[in-house]
């Protein structure tokens, strides 16, 4: 009996390295690793508080020696107005601004991206640690914190959901289904009819994009999410683009394998390393300066701009151009290979 | 003639498939075509069926090219070896699903339906049902459109003797309608009893096509299953 069971989990092991399910296992945890350290260990520990300071205003002197000072904790920006620190935020170069309060003289107000986040608990404590050893038991510098972005959490996490479920559906759901029509020679099947290879190839990309537009949909509807009339035109116009080009994307990686095995796993391989440096992009600098590299964040960023700052397709259209042509290229490729019969 | 293929190659890497084969089949025959494992039948029917990409030759059905498929569905119908049906949906969705496909009416489907035996199964899913049934329903839906030629790729493998003994008489049947057959077989039996010429394949080239009396006759046969 014990000799049985060692040869079925010996076939079975090997079975997960033919098919590459190992690689699946090993690859997961891994890619979360790498991707935590860049978010827990340079971002919120040791990394310098980089604070911007208005050129013009007036700040409590003591307030600005005992920055200085602390060079080792804060590293101060000097900034000509609010409106180009404001953009400085945004691009994730620096973790808050400080501007005198209109209300309370004295004291400050400090602008954040979203008050809820690691960067603006360190400005805060990192603040009130410096006044209390500077002056004591006094009202804080900081009398109220503005926030850029006034939204829920979920509101917040939203274009990070939508790109999972992107690349849910392009990457882990569409191959795997594509890999089982190619094992059961259903795919052969249809091509016996006449139907051309297009048909069935734009077919299988709508459906896919019909099955992210009824997820992202349900999103809404759950989160009762609105959406204004110009930014939600923009937002629609990327969502079929996106939606487009990560489903063109799955067809081509479900024609790369033969089972639903291999599909599976190497939809994850695609998966992942697409959904986890945008997506963590908010939290840390070093992933906004690696995620622009990768085909999701021409989509990630522009849904990401569009439902929290309010901006328009017309300031993104080079990367409703890439989705598409990314899109129509994967498109294409898969063509090839079905017109070869490839792994058929 | 009904079929004409002109050094029809395949290679795959490190075996040898089918290299270069020449034949013509005429309208209304029955033809088994016979030869172990890897001798490149089922390569050859695959490659008629658009299964397959040939690596050279020329094949025309009814004077249409191989490469024009759209035209070819309607000319040829093709039974794999295993059913390739959609295993979760029922029978009548399956047949429903190709008729839709194959622009012909439903009432096609029930006529299927009715000449298979399938009415009382039409409601079953494809998953719940024996490998003979699926057969059956394979062959109704390569039927849909009423091909003047089928290929069958080993009809009866992995069947019971009753089973088998069905599809016996339905391609008899099939034939004494005025189909053309061209099928891959194991069995002697088969050969015998059904076909009206025989190609035998050997490591990649035909070695034998003519009638059944000459094959029996010769020792190509007992060479070939000694």
């Amino acid at each position: 009996m014990i000799r049985n069971m060692i040869t079925l989990m010996s076939n079975d092991l090997a079975t997960a390295f033919k098919n590459k399910t190992l690689y699946l296992i090993l690859f997961t945890p891994l890619f979360v690793f790498l991707a935590l350290q860049f978010v827990d260990q340079t971002d919120t520990g040791h990394r310098k508080i980089k604070i911007g300071l208005i050129e013009k205003a007036a700040y409590p002197p003591a307030m600005l020696r005992s920055i200085r000072s602390a060079d080792q904790a804060f590293e101060a920006v000097w900034l000509a107005d609010e409106a180009e620190g404001k953009a400085w935020l945004k691009e994730k170069k620096g973790d808050g601004i400080l501007r005198p309060s209109g209300k309370e003289p004295q004291r400050l107000e400090l602008i954040v991206l979203t008050k809820a986040s690691f960067q603006t608990i360190a400005i805060v404590e990192g603040v009130a640690a410096l006044q209390n050893s500077v002056e004591g038991d006094r009202p804080h510098w900081i009398s109220e914190i503005q926030p850029i972005r006034e939204s829920t959490v979920l509101q917040q996490t939203r274009p990070t959901w939508i790109l999972m479920l992107v690349l849910l559906v392009g990457f882990i759901v569409l191959p795997a289904q594509i890999a089982e029509e190619k094992e059961k020679k259903l795919l052969l099947g249809l091509l016996q009819t006449p139907i051309r290879e297009m048909e069935w190839l734009l077919a299988k990309i709508f459906s896919g994009m019909i099955l992210i537009g009824a997820s992202v949909l349900f999103l809404h509807l759950l989160g009762r999410l609105p959406l204004e009339l110009g930014s939600g035109a923009s937002y629609i116009a990327f969502l079929i683009a996106g939606a487009f080009c990560f489903s063109a994307f799955g067809v081509f990686v479900g024609f790369l394998c033969r089972t639903q095995a291999s599909a599976r796993t190497l939809g994850v391989l695609f998966y992942l390393p697409h959904l986890l440096p945008s997506a963590l992009s908010e939290f840390s600098q070093k992933l906004t300066a690696v995620a622009p590299f990768l085909p999701s964040y021409p989509f990630y960023e522009p849904i990401r701009s569009i439902l929290l700052e309010g901006n328009r397709l017309s300031n993104f259209f080079l990367e409703w151009v890439y989705l598409v042509s990314v899109g129509l290229a994967a498109c294409f490729f898969s063509y090839i290979l079905m017109k070869k019969r490839w792994l058929m | 003639m009904q079929l004409q293929v002109n050094h029809l190659t395949k290679v795959y890497p490190g075996k040898k498939g089918l290299l270069p084969t020449t034949f013509t089949v005429e309208k209304g025959e029955l033809i088994a075509i016979v030869g172990h494992n890897g001798a490149g039948k089922s390569t050859l029917l695959k490659m008629l069926a658009h299964w397959l990409v040939p690596d050279g030759g020329a094949v025309r059905v009814e004077g249409v090219d191989l490469k024009n498929r759209l035209a070819l569905v309607r000319k040829m119908g093709f039974v794999p070896e295993t059913p390739n049906l959609f295993d979760l949906f029922s029978v009548e969705y399956n047949l429903k699903l190709f008729a839709r496909l194959f622009r012909v009416p439903f009432s096609r489907v029930e006529e299927t339906l009715k000449e298979f035996n399938l009415l009382s199964h039409r409601r079953h899913n494809i998953i719940d049902l024996s490998k003979g049934l699926k057969q059956r329903v394979s062959i109704g839906r390569s039927l849909l459109a009423d091909p003047p030629l089928l290929l069958f790729d080993e009809p009866t493998s992995g069947l019971d003797f009753e089973m088998t003994k069905d599809i016996y008489t339905l391609l008899q049947r099939l034939h004494a309608s005025g189909k053309t057959i061209l099928f891959t077989s194991h069995r002697p039996e088969e050969i015998k009893t059904l076909a009206t010429r025989i190609m035998v394949l050997h490591q990649g080239g035909l070695v034998f096509d003519g009638p059944p009396g000459d094959y029996f006759q010769s020792n190509i046969h007992e060479n070939l299953y000694a």
